[in-house]
């Protein structure tokens, strides 16, 4: 190759990416799968593709992979509008596709920006996979989850979890934990047994990422209650409950961080004298059960 | 230079006069027809679907009869030439080499230029006569549509200055193929760790990203594309087109004709 | 290497090379898996002067139509140089006064004989007036004046051959690199290049012609370049080379056995059925002829042979079984 040629490829390259990178902002990357849903139904593309159902399904389920991770990088703030349809196109055209149904019901039912925000949507997805894949107990266990978790519906996920026990293959601490559930109407132990029960069966990937960041939420809960229990002892002791949460530590009552798991320091809050994970840490999720108990 | 420059013209002249006598443009009888039908068959459906679905249908014959014309047509260019040995007598002129390549590259670019404008004066003409608008946002999703098969045809003669018509073919299409996956591949990268970060990577990077040329729903649904976007398509379009006629020209000045 | 102030004597010297090569070489691969190289040309050192029409002989596959192609640039040769009009070989400056036909020509079939001259015609840079006069010239010149507007997939080989012709000579170059022009032809068309080249001879041009068929090379060639197996033997003018026989005469006889009394003094004897074919050195034409008569026969003709070509080849190359494999038809 002459010298003039080389050069000139070596400095025309650079413009691709710098172009693609300006498409992206301007167009919005990922608008690629604005195309063709708006009128089609599962059952519409179903029709269109005899024959090749599985394949289309496949590809539908990396435009939703990729819907959902385009909307969390590049849209923030956006709704996933699209995900309920594209995850209902992909199950609908291949219904044993157990995957869609776990990790669709994840992406809808996580609360935003990780999510949706739509448990009741995640649910009824994963209603759809539990009649279509009677025999799948992840699935019919991760209904149980759901609705507790999610719906803080503890009566429905012992339901579900007893019958999910059932099915040949199952563990057998499903019925221990409906059982749990059913006695104590849940806590915050359940969840944590819940969420170790996701990580610990997920592969590398969404479902142990979440597993995972939801467990670590559990832990600052945690550490806001432990921290809670030393600024009431400090109440007992001194006849008043301290100003900030630092008094705790020069009274020697708290040592550590009076952070939670993401480092954001804890919120305190002297009327009410409630300790808290800030809202705006990520490990923040709405706690079911300080919320029943607030009730 | 001058002289250079008319050589390559008419060697683009003599390309299109070639796909002309080649009977390539008989693809436009063929999208006639389908307008034609869709524009007959539609009225009955839901007053706002049939335009939407006309337009739909125009840009992707657009884009599937161009594609085709352009990895079929574009991998004979040269291939054709070397295996019947057709531009033995031509090579020996004061043509160069590069002016061959490059006057087949522009000859092949016009007949599609030419292709595309008559399918979009086709489905103007068929949207006006089911009493539609002719809407300019057909033309902004037309345009991105032309450069992607320019690329294309860039990646054909590439391919075929380096093994024979049917093989440049294939190659082609794979490009395209992939390309259009670009996207999803891209998706791949971000969301699932478990892919090899290095493998999707690389793919991104040596293969274009079609999606760039797409805003055909976009037009579909009246929204033209903003022109800054189409100045930077454009450019990005000229960046990878040039760089695969630099290969494809590296590739053919350094053949031997055997 | 010629010096620069002679690319411009160049033109006006009459005896200037206009083509000279220096250990021109060239090899192919071979093989997909295991790959070797097979030599198709080796160190071929050649001058082509002005004005004479200089024959490239050779069995097929002996490098003629790889020379040509390296010097008109299809190939790019492993050693060696060129120079063209004292010109660089790469260059393309010397490529508007020469023009080339390739072996087979194969011309776009979708264009007619004056739209490809046409054509041609413009990548030489010549404007339509004169582009539309040489067409008509050119395409009377080579014959195919009735064929100008068929569309050239209908030609047949010949007449391809001859459109090949014409868009050698579309800008009237001074130097011509001929590939086995008569091949395909029919005797008219042989006969019609024949004069063609000899045509241009008379007008100053030069000419190469790379040919397998030697009686054209006989019948054409100034000077005679004799290639096998990719080197050059020999290059000289026709005589040179052929001096070194003896000339025999044949004689054509009748109503005497081969065997007969008197026949010793001929070299070589040929049945022919009821006739007998007599080569004989010169100076025993006349005891032959005696012999003949006195013997009952009759002669039936006389003539001279020189020594071919071919016999040149003959020799050179060893005997006729070369000569199937290698030539094909003469």
């Amino acid at each position: 190759m002459s010298r003039g040629l080389a050069l000139g490829l070596l400095l025309v390259a650079p413009i691709v990416p710098v172009s693609q990178e300006r498409i992206d902002r301007l167009a919005g990357a990922f608008r690629a799968q604005d195309e063709v849903l708006y009128l089609w139904s599962g059952e519409h593309v179903k029709r269109l593709v005899p024959g090749f159902e599985s394949l289309a399904a496949d590809i539908y389920w990396l435009r939703t992979v990729q819907y959902y991770g385009g909307q969390r990088r590049f849209a923030a703030g956006k709704p996933f509008d699209l995900l309920r349809p594209l995850i209902d196109i992909t199950t609908t055209l291949d219904p044993g596709l157990e995957i869609a149904y776990r990790y669709g019901a994840i992406f809808l039912s996580e609360p935003p920006p990780t999510g949706a925000g739509r448990p009741d949507d995640g649910v009824a997805l994963l209603e759809k996979g539990v009649q279509e894949l009677p025999l799948a107990w992840r699935l019919r266990q991760d209904l149980g989850f759901f609705h507790f978790l999610y719906r803080k519906d503890a009566a429905s996920a012992a339901r579900v979890l007893m019958d999910a026990a059932e099915i040949p293959g199952a563990p057998f601490w499903l019925r221990t934990l409906a059982a749990d559930l059913l006695a104590r109407g849940g806590d915050r132990a359940a969840s944590r047994r819940m969420w170790t029960q996701m990580f610990e069966q997920g592969e590398e990937g969404m479902i142990r990422e979440n597993a995972r960041a939801q467990l670590r939420a559990l832990d600052s809960l945690d550490l806001a209650d432990a921290v809670a229990e030393a600024a009431a002892e400090f109440e007992r002791r001194h006849g008043r409950r301290p100003r900030a949460l630092d008094e705790l530590v020069s009274a020697g009552l708290w040592r550590g961080p009076l952070a939670d798991m993401a480092g954001i320091r804890l919120r305190y809050d002297l009327d009410t004298g409630r300790v808290s994970v800030q809202e705006d840490s990520p490990m923040w999720r709405p706690d079911p059960i300080k919320e029943k108990n607030d009730e | 230079m001058g002289r250079g420059l008319s050589r390559i013209l008419a060697v683009a002249a003599n390309t299109f006069r070639e796909t002309v006598r080649e009977r390539v443009l008989y693809n436009l009888v063929v999208f006639a027809i389908l307008m034609t039908l869709a524009g007959l068959l539609l009225g009955p459906l839901s007053i706002r679907q049939d335009e939407k679905i006309l337009k739909d249908l125009g840009l992707a014959a657009m884009d599937l009869f161009g594609t085709l014309i352009a990895v079929f047509i574009g991998t004979g260019l040269v291939s054709k030439e070397i295996e019947r040995r057709s531009l033995y007598p031509l090579l020996a002129k004061p043509l160069s080499r590069g002016e061959f390549f490059l006057g087949k590259f522009v000859g092949l670019g016009f007949t599609l230029l030419v292709n595309l404008s008559v399918m979009l004066l086709g489905l103007l003409l068929t949207l006006a006569a089911i009493g539609r608008r002719a809407d300019p946002a057909l033309l902004t999703a037309a345009y991105p549509i032309f450069l992607g098969l320019v690329l294309v045809v860039a990646f054909a003669l590439l391919f075929s200055t380096l093994t024979s018509s049917t093989l440049a073919a294939v190659l082609t299409m794979v490009v395209v193929v992939v390309g259009r996956f670009a996207d999803v591949i891209r998706g791949m990268r971000e969301v699932l760790p478990g892919v090899p970060q290095q493998l999707a990577q690389a793919l991104f990077t040596v293969v274009p990203n079609f999606a760039n040329f797409d805003f055909k729903t976009r037009a579909a649904y009246g929204e033209a594309v903003p022109p800054a976007v189409l100045g930077w398509v454009t450019l990005y379009a000229a960046a990878w087109t040039a760089v695969v006629l630099g290969l494809g020209l590296a590739s053919f000045r350094s053949r031997d004709f055997q | 290497m010629p010096q620069p102030e002679e690319a411009h004597a160049d033109r006006h010297a009459p005896d200037r090379a206009v083509l000279v090569t220096r250990g021109l070489s060239k090899s192919y691969r071979t093989g997909h898996v295991i790959q070797g190289r097979r030599p198709a040309l080796q160190d071929l050192d050649l001058e082509l002067r002005r004005g004479e029409i200089l024959g490239y002989v050779g069995p097929n596959g002996s490098g003629k139509t790889t020379t040509l192609k390296l010097l008109v640039g299809l190939l790019r040769p492993d050693r060696g140089d060129a120079t063209v009009f004292g010109e660089p070989l790469a260059s393309r400056a010397w490529r508007s006064r020469a023009g080339y036909l390739p072996e087979h020509p194969y011309l776009y079939d979708y264009l007619t004989a004056a739209e490809y001259l046409d054509y041609v015609g413009r990548l030489f840079g010549i404007e339509r007036k004169t582009r539309r006069e040489r067409t008509r010239e050119l395409l009377a010149l080579v014959g195919l004046e009735q064929s100008a507007g068929v569309p050239l997939r209908r030609f047949s080989k010949g007449m391809l051959q001859r459109a090949g012709l014409a868009q050698a000579l579309v800008n009237d170059p001074e130097l011509l690199l001929l590939d086995e022009p008569m091949s395909g032809l029919d005797p008219i068309g042989r006969r019609l290049v024949r004069d063609l080249i000899l045509e241009l001879r008379r007008a100053g041009k030069t000419v190469l012609f790379s040919t397998h068929i030697l009686s054209d090379a006989e019948a054409l060639c100034d000077r005679v370049a004799v290639l096998r197996a990719g080197r050059l033997l020999k290059v000289g003018p026709l005589a040179e080379l052929l001096r070194v026989d003896i000339a025999h005469m044949e004689v054509l006889a009748s109503g005497i056995a081969a065997q007969g009394p008197g026949l010793e003094a001929a070299a070589r004897v040929v049945s022919l059925g009821d006739r007998l074919r007599l080569e004989v050195e010169e100076r025993s034409l006349g005891r032959l002829i005696v012999a003949i008569e006195t013997n009952g026969g009759r002669v039936l003709g006389v003539q001279p042979v020189r020594r071919s070509l071919e016999d040149y080849f003959f020799e050179e190359m060893g005997g006729p079984a070369t000569r199937m494999g290698e030539w094909g038809e003469g």
